[in-house]
């Protein structure tokens, strides 16, 4: 049986249920404690040792059912009676000898003998299906039955000789849609079916997820952030008591008289980055921009101040737009509001860079990282990469994101080549996956 | 007394004791439970607020007649609040007493070196169990008798707390630098409850044996608050459960819990009610809804689900 469980497991695992070693003894020993016999305990027990979410619990509960429903070799048709003795040669071959006793119990640890021989846990397509069902007949030993069955049929013999024929023929039927409704189970049980919607979405480039994704992007993006403060938080908070001060305490004790008995701690210092980002809200970065700006707002708690800043012919600063408002308001704002004093042309990296010089510079400071998201399309114009520099050299570290995938990089009016040299970090940031790499360097304290 | 021969004797013992803690629980509950404790791994609870997640630990401490201990977690708890502190102000209080006595120790020596070697026979004695102040952690494992150890909402704590959890979780045993390993006199059975506000870590999952218990089917549902409030009539009961399961259906922010239910029997009850009708559902929703826009939502189609609630009763009345 630990071997079916085994099995099981590899399945679940395929299934996309995490299964450690460690929960598959688990599994064994809760196995043994509730015995087999009872099918629902059994279940149960297992799904408390496996599965270890209420996603997973659901994956469980459908791969059980069709794992452990052993309901093949029951053929509603009953088997005629006969006395297999009565076919000394018909017994020699131990397939023909099984499916004449009716032996099922035996039958089906054969054909899942055969399925092992025949690997049939790498099945992955449709198109497999009656190659594995061939593979797994020819195992059991279906030629020696054929050549059985015409051995009797030839052979000059009575009724009784014919009637075995008859009933050998019933019986390789039978197998053979067994055989087949085996293989199909496997086919269920071994591709990858299982929801891997989230793994989609995360991989899928913005600019491509329809307006119905929003919602579900919205919500993975949630807990994502949540992973990123739960791993950038312990570093930050080893303790939010730091160690006994004795300095203070020995201050303190003055007034006691000396007597040293109030501890007092070292308080731990926090260590956020100042953010300042600067997006290109023209319309082939609009999407990032705003996957962007839901993660850096998410993440407000590990990040000390945040400025933005956003151009597109002209540039503005945002901040207060993002402050007073709630975030999606602030985007939909940023987008579509008339009153904001922008102008929607074409975007222009060269009023952009000479005005944050001129009037935002004094923002940057060596505890600042400075975030650009653009495609850096200059339409022509001067791209300013001094100023780039400049920014680069006073700020802690200098990223920036380009929504084009790289091949596109330097082409036509992208200037991304001219300024790649004075940014820390340059990144295509066009799916899920890379805005977490991205977010997760930027709350890394390392440059 | 050995909880195992006696108390977890079969899953049916475990879910009669149960019901008489009267603490109705389905199937899968109780085998949790059970082969929590014969296989003694934690057990992780999950599950939406309210369906007596902590209610569990509870009950099966008064099942197995043990004390409790809880630790309710939040940001921040660290382990000199849940496993061990230093009583530091005795420390040094003592020191400043004994400081007579330290003078006559050290006035026998002549030389610093001699002092300071004399000294060090001493400098343990302040870091012994005799200092230790120990919080529910080391309480838990220092228990006799064996006790039921509840970590409630861990996913409130921090992540760096649940990783100092995995020592206590997988072999009942705490290490404190300046003492040593203290293991568990008696293993604990051990509950731990989350209301998922973060993902939890694969090595924390991997160490439990992890039950989710979903809002009760409404059979279930009945048994509690029957147990619970004998005094309800039949029909009312029926008739409250349709409604409640007919409400978490809705697209609401915070669907009615079994606790909410308990509450709302407890005031029908007070107001004795007989049966449900549009105005007593009006006049008590704010019990089972607990956000406004919740209410709104369930008040524009307060008609239907009372008319609703109403005839579930008569379709049931056979069962």
């Amino acid at each position: 049986m630990e071997g079916v469980l085994g099995d099981f497991i590899t399945v679940l695992r395929k299934a996309g249920v995490r299964v450690s070693i460690s929960e598959s003894l688990d599994a064994v020993s809760a196995a043994q404690i509730m015995g087999y016999d009872n099918r629902r305990l059994f279940k149960e027990a297992l799904s408390a040792s496996l599965a270890k979410s209420h996603a997973e619990k659901n994956i469980f509960d459908s791969c059980f059912e069709s794992f452990f429903s052993f309901n093949f070799f029951q053929s509603p048709k009953k088997a005629n009676t006969h006395n297999p003795e009565a076919y000394p040669e018909a017994l020699k071959d131990q397939l023909s000898a099984l499916v004449l006793k009716d032996d099922k119990g035996q039958l089906a640890a054969l054909m899942t003998e055969a399925g092992r021989m025949a690997n049939i846990s790498s099945i992955k397509n449709p198109m497999q299906k009656s190659l594995f069902t061939m593979k797994i007949l020819n195992q059991m030993g279906m030629p020696g039955m054929e050549a059985m069955v015409g051995q009797i049929k030839s052979s000059t013999g009575s009724g009784l000789s014919q009637q075995t024929a008859e009933l050998l023929e019933k019986g390789r039927d039978d197998l053979v849609q067994t055989v087949k409704e085996y293989v199909e189970q496997q086919l269920q049980l071994n591709a990858d079916g299982v929801d891997s919607k989230d793994q989609f979405l995360k991989t899928t480039p913005l600019s491509q997820i329809e307006l119905r994704h929003f919602h579900r992007m919205d919500g993975l993006i949630q807990r994502l952030i949540r992973q990123l403060e739960d791993r950038h938080s312990r570093r930050l908070k080893t303790a939010n008591r730091g160690k006994l001060d004795y300095k203070k305490t020995l201050r303190k004790s003055i007034s006691y008289g000396g007597f040293l008995f109030a501890p007092l701690w070292k308080k731990k210092k926090e260590n956020r980055p100042d953010v300042i980002v600067i997006c290109d809200i023209s319309r082939s970065v609009l999407r990032t921009v705003r996957f962007l700006m839901l993660f850096i707002y998410g993440l407000n708690k590990r990040i000390g101040k945040i400025h933005t800043f956003i151009f597109y012919s002209n540039m503005i600063d945002a901040s207060y737009i993002f402050d007073r408002y709630s975030i999606e308001e602030a985007l939909s704002k940023i987008t579509t509001d008339p009153s904001l004093p922008i102008i929607r042309g074409k975007s222009d990296y060269n009023t952009m860079f000479t005005n944050f010089r001129d009037h935002h510079m004094h923002l940057v400071t060596k505890n600042t990282t400075v975030v650009i998201l653009g495609d850096a399309r200059n339409n022509f114009n001067p791209p300013r990469a001094e100023v780039l520099k400049a920014i680069g050299e006073r700020c802690k570290r200098l990223i920036w994101l380009n929504p084009e995938t790289k091949p596109f990089w330097g082409t036509g009016d992208s200037e991304i080549k001219t300024y790649a040299p004075y940014c820390h970090l340059l990144q295509e940031c066009n799916t899920l996956v890379h805005l977490e790499r991205v977010v997760g360097t930027l709350l890394s304290a390392r440059r | 007394m050995d909880w195992k021969t006696d108390k977890f004797f079969s899953v049916e013992q475990v879910m009669d004791g149960m019901k008489a803690a009267h603490y109705i629980c389905d199937s899968q509950v109780a085998t949790t439970i059970y082969l929590a404790a014969n296989i003694e791994k934690p057990v992780l609870v999950e599950g939406p607020a309210g369906v007596g997640k902590t209610e569990l630990a509870k009950v099966v401490a008064e099942y197995l007649e043990v004390p409790l201990i809880r630790i309710q977690c939040y940001e921040g708890l660290d382990e000199s609040k849940a496993l061990y502190e230093w009583k530091y102000g005795k420390q040094l209080l003592y020191t400043q007493l004994l400081k007579d006595k330290l003078d006559t120790i050290m006035n026998t020596q002549d030389k610093l070196a001699d002092s300071i070697e004399k000294l060090h026979q001493y400098d343990d004695i302040f870091f012994s169990p005799h200092f230790l102040e120990p919080r529910p952690l080391l309480k838990a494992l220092e228990q006799p008798d064996g006790v039921v150890l509840l970590i409630d909402e861990i996913d409130k704590a921090d992540e760096e707390f649940e990783a100092f959890l995995l020592e206590v979780l997988s072999d009942f045993q705490v290490s404190i630098p300046e003492i040593g390993t203290i293991k568990a006199v008696r293993k604990p059975l051990v509950f731990l409850t989350s209301n998922n506000a973060r993902e939890l870590s694969e090595a924390l999952k991997r160490r439990c044996l992890h039950l989710y218990i979903p809002y009760p089917s409404a059979a279930l549902e009945r048994e509690v608050i029957k147990t619970r409030l004998p005094q309800i009539g039949e029909k009312l009961r029926k008739q409250m459960v349709a409604f409640i399961q007919a409400v978490r259906t809705l697209d609401i922010r915070k669907p009615p819990s079994i606790s909410e239910t308990i509450d709302w029997a407890r005031v029908l009850l007070l107001m004795h009610a007989e049966s449900l009708n549009r105005e007593l559902v009006g006049k008590t929703l704010n019990v089972i809804l607990k956000h406004e826009e919740d209410i709104r939502v369930a008040e524009e189609k307060l008609v239907s689900l009372t008319a609703e609630a109403l005839k579930a009763d008569d379709g049931m009345t056979g069962e």
